[in-house]
């Protein structure tokens, strides 16, 4: 008897472990202010939305701060208005390491946010939006970013990264600089000579984050790589050669400007934070991040006197350029439960007014053709190099998925000026790239 | 008698099934994913993706010629041993001293256990604040003296020593706290026999006290290590591993190589070699302090 007791008892932990372990049925109570519209709606709307109340959609997203807080805003309107609960969250710089371990169980949530990756990381598993209502009013600038090689599109884009190089306007004039000069890297490196001669530190980079090294690379790639059409390396880097010959040259631009003293000289125990307080309060030029610097800068020091300007080319054949990107890009998981319920979200956060918001919280034109957006200072400068062409970022559009980190690293190397990091980062680059290519 | 042997044998194996849940869980969430990381570790697996292929000993031999892999290696076993030695050493000097009776010396205690509590994490982000460039309260203080500011974390072997140095003041309350239950289990009679017998304080610490205390450095010195040799969140808050691969462990790294270069299957290599290290040099050190605690009994 008493071992049957045991045994019955030792079950009844092991199961109630898997209890506590186990999906709940409840279905969460949403937060949601409800509007006076919802409050007045007619009996037969309330009846709708009571049937609604058992959708319960999950949302995922990447972005942080002024976005999220817009993106959040949006969902909570459209959960008064159909009744739907949505499990919003944005876990910020763990997002993509959630992401990856999600996707490697194919446990994905419902809608998420791609980050720039739509195609090249998530399109096996996001559902198509060709169909959806809103495919027909996606901007032509965004279109061929977010479509695969089948005409295929699997986000919608609540705004464009359009980027150029964030500087500080009042450095260059006090140091007699015109951008508008500065159109190769040749010109670009005169100029860091005459401000760092001035005691000012000409670029500023965050090491510690390392991802700001990355966005270095990102930036200057194209210029050595596919925007002289005469010599482009496109083809070859999406048929699976990498030119080394051509980062070592990259590499070693890197390494002649850390010498000369052009970044600062914490650079590689700084952090993004640092970039921004430096653009802001006027004790850098330049930085190699999008518009979304300028908004974080004038948090900083709203009195900032900043612009942004076309990244320069390698030679002088060749034009400045743009980059052109994914920033809110948002999917539906193909295997989702709720499949019509998370169109409709997407169809909502397209509809103008809503995307219009979000997209000027991220200081970003919108994605779609009928939605204007306010952007302050940033809309003089778009406007300004609205012929500029633009070129997809380098590592999304050229390199196999892995490899940011590669350069990253690699660049970290070059700004400690080890010797032999300019010939290894080549050659640590190609093996990765090999390594990671798949046809 | 043997009625009652079997009953005893009978209740004994009534009570093992109250092992069950923990089996349960330990399998659920460590032998399988042990198992699986094994499996894992002989595959070209990106960490997402569905698809992936087997690579065989592949990635294992590549441990062999990455030289981060040879950084990482360096640097756990610095921050493992380094803070080892310095955490017993003013662990021990920090409880014979508050082994003594004085006003204030419960306070005293308390104040060097507080940064136990803190999340390593915290603390590697507090410690940022001390050592940056610009600001940095380190930096302030040589300036106020005439100097000039460093970057302390931009040389990798000086960010080494400095993140060993930090894990061992804030964890040096832990190994305190055993030297001093150490400490209170000796009986006073010994220093009180050596005392009439004119035996100096010295001798009387190296004669009663380091033997009688060996249980205690066991506990001390086995539990530091491990703690040192899987160091994660000091060095993910400081240097992020950099500059380049120049201050990683075998764990940050083992993180970087999964989520950051997408290459979980030389990643899960990589960490079971760490699991190997750490199990081989805790056992060899646990087996040389128990055949010490032998001979001193």
């Amino acid at each position: 008897m008493k071992k049957i007791l045991c045994l019955l008892l030792a079950l009844v932990m092991v199961m109630g472990m898997f209890a506590a372990c186990g999906d709940t049925d409840e279905t969460p109570a949403t937060n949601a202010p409800v509007s006076d519209e919802t409050k007045a709606a007619d009996d037969a709307t309330e009846a709708q939305v009571g049937s609604n109340s058992d959708v319960v959609l999950t949302f995922m997203t990447n972005v942080v701060g002024e976005k999220a807080t817009a993106l959040e805003a949006a969902i909570r309107d459209f959960e008064a208005e159909t009744g739907y609960t949505v499990e919003f969250s944005a876990p910020g710089d763990s997002y993509e390491e959630l992401m990856k371990t999600k996707m490697a169980s194919n446990e994905l949530p419902d809608v998420f946010t791609t980050h720039g990756w739509s195609v090249a990381r998530y399109s096996e598993y996001l559902m198509p939006v060709n169909d959806m209502d809103f495919a027909s009013r996606i901007s032509d600038q965004i279109k061929p970013v977010i479509t695969d090689a089948e005409g295929n599109m699997y986000v919608l884009p609540i705004d464009i990264d359009i980027a150029g190089m964030v500087y500080n306007v009042d450095v260059l004039e006090s140091c007699g600089i015109n951008v508008d000069d500065l159109t190769t890297w040749e010109a670009f490196a005169d100029a860091c000579a005459v401000i760092e001669a001035a005691g000012i530190d000409p670029m500023h980079i965050g090491g510690k984050d390392t991802w700001t090294i990355g966005q270095f690379f990102d930036w200057v790639a194209p210029s050595f790589y596919v925007t002289d059409e005469a010599n482009s390396k496109a083809a070859d880097l999406k048929a699976g050669t990498f030119d080394t010959a051509v980062w070592t040259e990259l590499c070693q631009m890197l390494y002649d400007w850390t010498e000369a003293g052009y970044f600062n000289t914490d650079v590689l125990t700084a952090d993004y934070s640092s970039d921004i307080e430096a653009l802001a309060t006027g004790t850098t030029a330049f930085c190699f991040y999008g518009n979304y610097a300028i908004s974080d800068a004038m948090v900083v020091n709203a009195d900032a006197n900043l612009g942004m300007m076309p990244i320069p080319s390698n030679s002088a054949d060749d034009e400045p350029t743009l980059i052109a990107g994914e920033d809110i890009a948002i999917g539906i998981w193909k295997d989702t439960a709720y499949s019509a319920e998370a169109q409709e979200l997407l169809e909502y956060l397209a509809r103008p007014e809503v995307c219009a918001k979000i997209a000027e919280a991220a200081g970003n034109a919108a994605g779609l053709t009928d939605v204007t957006v306010d952007l302050g200072v940033i809309q003089t400068y778009l406007d300004k190099y609205n012929t500029v062409e633009t070129f997809a970022y380098f590592d999304r559009e050229y390199l196999p998925s892995g490899m940011w980190d590669v350069m990253c690293s690699t660049g970290a190397e070059i700004l400690a000026l080890n010797s032999g990091s300019v010939e290894d980062a080549a050659s640590v680059m190609e093996q990765s790239f090999m390594d990671k290519y798949v046809g | 008698m043997k009625k009652n042997s079997l009953q005893n044998r009978l209740r004994q194996s009534q009570m093992n099934l109250f092992y069950i849940p923990a089996l349960v869980l330990f399998s659920v969430f460590v032998i399988y994913p042990f198992i699986k990381g094994i499996f894992i570790s002989t595959t070209n697996w990106n960490g997402y993706s569905q698809n992936y292929k087997s690579v065989g000993i592949k990635n294992y031999l590549r441990l062999f010629t990455d030289k981060n892999v040879r950084t990482a290696l360096i640097n756990t076993l610095i921050y493992g041993f380094g803070s080892t030695l310095i955490q017993n050493a003013l662990g021990l000097a920090l409880a014979l001293f508050l082994n003594e009776k004085f006003r204030g010396r419960s306070v005293l205690r308390a104040i060097i256990y507080m940064p136990v509590m803190i999340a390593p994490l915290i603390m590697g982000y507090i410690m940022y604040f001390l050592f940056s460039y610009n600001r940095g309260a380190l930096n302030d203080i040589v300036m106020l003296f005439g100097g000039e500011a460093v970057d302390w974390m931009a040389n990798g072997p000086r960010a080494v020593m400095l993140m060993t140095l930090v894990n061992a003041l804030q964890f040096v309350g832990i190994s305190m706290v055993i030297y001093l239950a150490g400490l209170q289990n000796i009986p006073a009679m010994y220093y009180e026999a050596a005392a009439l017998d004119g035996v100096k304080p010295f001798a009387q610490f190296r004669y009663i006290t380091l033997p009688l205390l060996h249980p205690a450095v066991t506990s001390a010195v086995t539990v530091n290590l491990i703690g040192g040799l899987k160091l994660y969140d000091i060095i993910s808050a400081l240097t992020s591993g950099g500059p380049g691969y120049a201050s990683h462990s075998l764990s940050t790294l083992v993180h970087r190589t999964y989520f950051g270069a997408e290459n979980a299957g030389y990643a899960s290599a990589i960490g079971l070699f760490t699991f190997l290290l750490i199990m081989v040099i805790s056992s060899i050190v646990t087996r040389i302090l128990a055949a010490k605690e032998v001979e001193v009994s």
